[in-house]
């Protein structure tokens, strides 16, 4: 950048203490000309040494600064001259002297040592009592300045290298007395103008260039006679963060857009479910592998729901027991009426769909999905937590076949995991008949279940009053999401790392 | 669903036809199953199977008598030749109401090998866990047969009235201890352990093969390797399962070589002859084959899939394989004609029914509150529901509002629903001190609260913000701003509540409903997250709003 370029973008306090620098060389001196508080001076000279218009030098020195004692007697005077004025011509006793003098015990007698030492008072005992009176030389005294108060009196610090000899002599003599004078190790800066420095300068620092721009600068029409500023604005400013959604739920709302765009309609349920709707509804024996403690977070109060439609219940009690005239025999066992009341975390979406199956609302034909927080009894790693979605649905219309099956999850495969490369195999669900399952294949990984599916069996439809097929399926979408998202760890989906929220998940 | 491991040579032989691991993983497919592992060294093959209904393929048996079908070596309903029938068992009537099914045979054939022996007792265990109700339906013995003086008895007798050794000691115990202090007594003693008497087994010469279901005798119940005679036995409650477990192990023994002799149950009024070679029958149309599966399949092309399937089929009927015990329905029937068709050889169809998609009201009224907490510069966080008393009402101080716990929690930290977002965001806070301030995220979200006998899900909105400068208004702002956008307006009431600092807190209600809480969170309560810097938070009853909004 040319040196008339830099000129227009100096900082106000830039151009306060860049002219300064024509005459002052050490910080103390800029502060001085400038005007300017030792913050300002600081963080111009730090800008100016960034646009490589100063250099800044630092040296440490041993200086003398003022004690707490120092700074008093600079401007008060010393003690033993405070003592001198107060005797004037009279002779005063000892006793008095030090009650009225105003001084602390301790600097009365080093100051009576002081003056004794100069033959500056004379003492005398009269009887039980000791007199003070100053002397001609102690008189003397109190008009003229001493060596000590002139140099007290000095800028400080002052470093230890540039006294004189008279003023060792008297640095010796304070340094005897308390918190006059201390000698640290201090780091002197001194500031040099570099070349472009001097250009800039050369070239005329406006002092009164506009910063930042106001309402009086604007309605006043200042700012058509003054330059504006210009900012550089290539430095970097303090961040801010915009609110963003999550990276998981933004996720999970593509693909509640994605199913609306493919004509399906959003179902739901309650997270607290019963064994009826979770299970028992869906066909499931009640002495299922799959239905153990072991499995299914169960809920300590309350234990039954009250809520079952009681002629529902005894419709899926005889299809469990002898297939409720649907061909079946049915799983051939005594359904118990009370388990099927019981209360539990929902452990799979289906529990929508067979809500939905008895909802009055359900149309035929109809496409459903539910995106569903289902709780599984698990130890939580890196692929299992406690607390997880699925994606579920169902459609319901005469005439579907296996092959619309084998279709629509060819068609999820692509929509959701992004991929034609799928391959659709038998699988097991207790309420679907024929089942199947999806696989895709990922890149890295091989081939992956993306999710399972069937046509519900008529002992699981009819006692809905169902009697058209429903294509039922269930698609594990949180190992979706972390391959979009590109996260090994299944606890990222819910990371409590603010920059990770903040970046949109990925760490 | 069961996992069983077995030696790929071993198929290999069973199936009389070599197959390569990757000729397994596909013929695993049709099983409903998965290769898992494949060990070199061991030549061991791990092997999950989906279908819990299924157990006739829990075994290097069973899968290659289902793999021969589908390679072609064989097909239709396998034979199952028995010998004459010459030993029995007497059931007494004291045995009816505690455990009252029984069958038997007797194996005779080659000499049995570890890897043999091995495989057996898989399938027993694997079959009586998973298909046997942990071996309250049925349970499984083997017995060297050379020892036992026939007939074999089957009572109930007094607990104390009789000892033996069970497997694995080697001190005798009476039936009770056997209970007390086996391990197997300790995990299946339940199933009989309320009865007065128990089952047992003994032979002519009163020596115990087994305590049904329990464990057997370390004597005669010890299946030695070169055995080649054996005793099998099956009990339960379920008199289903029992024959369905015999009839597939006689097929499983067969299929190793042994000649299966049927013995005599004679029970106090009636006498079966086991294993009891079922012939069961469903009739199947090519109308529901269509309507199933969308395919047009000829008479030729059924019957050659049922076989391949290892079915019978002769002219609309269908003869089920003894040892399938998991056809409910036509459909399972159509489901394996599916299957052997293949899958991948099926021809997709797309919807052909325009159907209008949405979402629910609710959720977009969420969505929108969402999108307005996101426009404030809120960040949205996502949480676990679950989560834990200590946190809510110890640490957070709230107020128990109807906590739904779970009886059978896995982890303390999950032992409950969450019955407010705040705790945990302030959870989430606690974890960001580090990073930057100002600091403001919100959650939209379940909570469930108990209301007496009812379980409620409502969904909140909570919005937290932290930095040096956040006070009272700024809670205040936040929650004028969501309720104006919305086009409501609500009226402040002051709060005391233990959350938030005395003075600093209200409460908004709308026509009289409370929907919001707010408030500057107390110190106490951020020194118990351990949080440095002053938080305010807003909690929105969202289900509320929107219902009013209706």
């Amino acid at each position: 950048m040319d040196a008339k370029r830099i000129a227009e973008t100096l900082h106000p306090l830039e151009r306060k203490v860049l002219p300064a620098l024509r005459k002052a060389f050490s910080f103390g001196d800029i502060v001085k000309q400038s005007g300017l508080s030792d913050v300002e001076v600081m963080r111009a000279l730090q800008w100016l040494a960034n646009k490589k218009l100063v250099t800044i030098t630092e040296q440490t020195q041993e200086v003398i600064s003022l004690g707490e004692n120092g700074l008093r007697y600079s401007t008060e005077g010393l003690p033993e001259k405070k003592l001198l004025i107060f005797l004037g011509d009279s002779k005063v006793p000892l006793t008095r002297l030090q009650q009225e003098s105003g001084l602390s015990p301790e600097e009365f007698s080093v100051s009576i040592g002081t003056l004794r030492k100069k033959n500056a008072v004379e003492i005398a005992k009269e009887g039980s009592e000791v007199t003070v009176k100053a002397s001609g030389f102690g008189k003397k005294f109190v008009e003229r300045e001493t060596f000590e108060e002139k140099f007290l009196k000095r800028q400080f610090p002052i470093a230890l290298s540039s006294l004189t000899d008279t003023d060792k002599l008297v640095v010796e003599e304070l340094k005897k007395r308390r918190d006059i004078i201390k000698i640290e190790e201090l780091t002197v800066r001194s500031v040099a103008l570099t070349e472009t420095g001097k250009q800039v300068l050369l070239l005329g620092v406006q002092e009164d260039a506009i910063d930042r721009l106001t309402t009086q600068i604007i309605v006043s029409g200042e700012w058509r006679t003054k330059p504006l500023r210009r900012y550089d604005v290539l430095a970097d400013v303090p961040q801010i963060h915009p609110g963003k959604k999550q990276h998981y739920r933004q996720f999970l709302d593509d693909v509640r857009r994605k199913f609306i765009g493919l004509g399906f309609q959003e179902m739901t349920g309650p997270i607290v479910e019963t064994d009826f709707w979770n299970m028992d509804a869906l066909f499931m024996p009640q002495f299922h592998s799959a239905r153990d403690i072991h499995d299914a977070y169960y809920i300590k109060e309350p234990k039954y729901s009250k809520t079952l439609p009681a002629d529902l219940v005894a419709k899926v009690k005889a299809a469990h027991e002898n297939g409720l005239k649907t061909g079946s025999k049915g799983w051939r066992y005594e359904f118990d009426v009370q388990r099927t009341h019981r209360h539990l975390l929902r452990t799979q979406g289906t529990a929508c769909s067979a809500r939905m199956l008895a909802s009055p609302n359900l149309k035929i034909p109809g496409k459903y999905f539910a995106i569903a927080r289902c709780f599984r009894h698990d130890v939580i790693d890196t692929t299992h937590l406690a607390d997880f979605f699925q994606t579920e649905g169902i459609v319901v219309e005469k005439g579907l076949t296996l092959r619309h099956l084998i279709g629509l999850l060819k068609l999820f495969a692509k929509e959701f995991a992004g991929t034609e490369e799928v391959k659709v195999v038998p699988g097991y669900f207790p309420f679907t008949e024929p089942s199947a399952g999806l696989y895709a294949k990922h890149p890295q990984m091989g081939w992956i279940e993306l999710g399972g599916s069937g046509i519900f069996r008529p002992e699981m439809t009819k006692p809905f009053g169902i009697d058209v097929p429903v294509l039922a399926w269930g698609i594990g979408i949180d190992r979706i999401a972390m391959f979009k998202l590109g996260l090994t760890d299944i606890r990222e989906l819910f990371s409590h790392n603010l920059q990770t929220l903040r970046k949109g998940g990925k760490e | 669903m069961p996992t069983i491991i077995f030696s790929l040579k071993d198929l290999n032989s069973l199936l009389h036809k070599k197959i390569s691991l990757h000729e397994l993983e596909k013929l695993m497919e049709f099983a409903k199953g998965e290769v898992e592992n494949y060990d070199e060294q061991t030549d061991e093959v791990t092997a999950s199977l989906d279908d819990t209904n299924q157990p006739y393929l829990w075994s290097a048996e069973g899968l290659s008598r289902f793999f021969k079908g589908i390679v072609g070596t064989e097909t239709g309903i396998p034979e199952l030749k028995l010998e004459q029938q010459r030993e029995e068992i007497v059931v007494d009537k004291s045995i009816h109401p505690i455990r009252p099914f029984i069958t038997g045979f007797i194996a005779r054939g080659p000499q049995i090998t570890d890897y043999m022996l091995k495989q057996f007792v898989q399938l027993q265990e694997k079959f009586c866990d998973n298909y046997g109700r942990k071996r309250r339906n049925a349970s499984i013995g083997l017995y060297s047969f050379k020892r036992i003086k026939f007939p074999v008895h089957y009572k109930a007798v007094n607990p104390e009235s009789i000892r033996f050794v069970p497997l694995e000691f080697d001190r005798p115990l009476n039936l009770k201890e056997i209970l007390a202090e086996h391990p197997k007594g300790k995990e299946y003693g339940h199933i009989i352990s309320h009865h007065d008497k128990y089952p047992i087994l003994v032979d002519d010469a009163g020596k115990v093969l087994s305590l049904p279901p329990i464990i057997n005798s370390n004597d005669l119940g010890k299946l030695e390797i070169s055995d080649t005679e054996f005793l099998f036995e099956c009990t339960g409650m379920d008199e289903e399962t029992v024959n369905l477990g015999t009839i597939i192990f006689a097929y499983t023994l067969a299929d190793r070589g042994y000649k299966i002799e049927p013995m005599r149950m004679k029970y106090p009024k009636t006498e079966t002859i086991t294993p009891v070679i079922s012939e069961e029958k469903t009739k199947i149309t090519h109308e529901q084959i269509k309507q199933l599966l969308g395919l047009e399949l000829g008479e030729s092309e059924i019957k050659k899939l049922l076989e391949k399937a290892r079915y019978d089929y002769d002219n609309g009927t269908v003869t089920i394989p003894p040892f399938r015990g998991d056809i409910l329905h036509p459909f399972d029937v159509i489901e394996d004609i599916a299957i052997m068709y293949g899958y991948d050889k099926i021809e997709s169809q797309p919807m052909q029914t325009f159907t209008v998609g949405g979402t629910l009201p609710l959720q977009d009224f969420l969505d929108k509150v969402r999108e307005l907490a996101t426009g404030f510069q809120y960040q949205e966080a996502f949480s676990t529901v679950l989560s834990n008393k200590k946190l809510i009402n110890e640490q957070a101080r709230f107020q128990d509002a109807g906590t739904v716990e779970i009886e059978n929690y896995a982890s303390e930290i999950y032992s409950v629903v969450r019955t407010t977002l705040i705790p945990i965001l302030l959870v989430l806070l606690s974890k960001n001190k580090h990073i930057d301030y100002p600091q403001k995220v919100f959650e939209e979200g379940i909570v469930t609260r108990r209301h007496g006998e009812a379980v409620i899900d409502y969904e909140f909105l909570t919005l937290a913000s932290t930095h040096s400068l956040v006070t009272f208004t700024e809670a205040k702002q936040a929650a004028n701003a969501i309720l104006a956008s919305l086009g409501m307006k609500g009226e402040y009431e002051e709060l005391d509540h233990p959350t938030f600092i005395t003075g600093r807190a209200a409460k908004v209600s709308i026509d009289g409903t409370e929907i919001a809480i707010l408030g500057e969170i107390h110190p106490q309560v951020l020194e118990n997250f351990g949080l440095e810097l002053p938080v305010v938070a807003v909690e929105i009853n969202l289900t509320a709003l929107f219902g009013m909004k209706k």
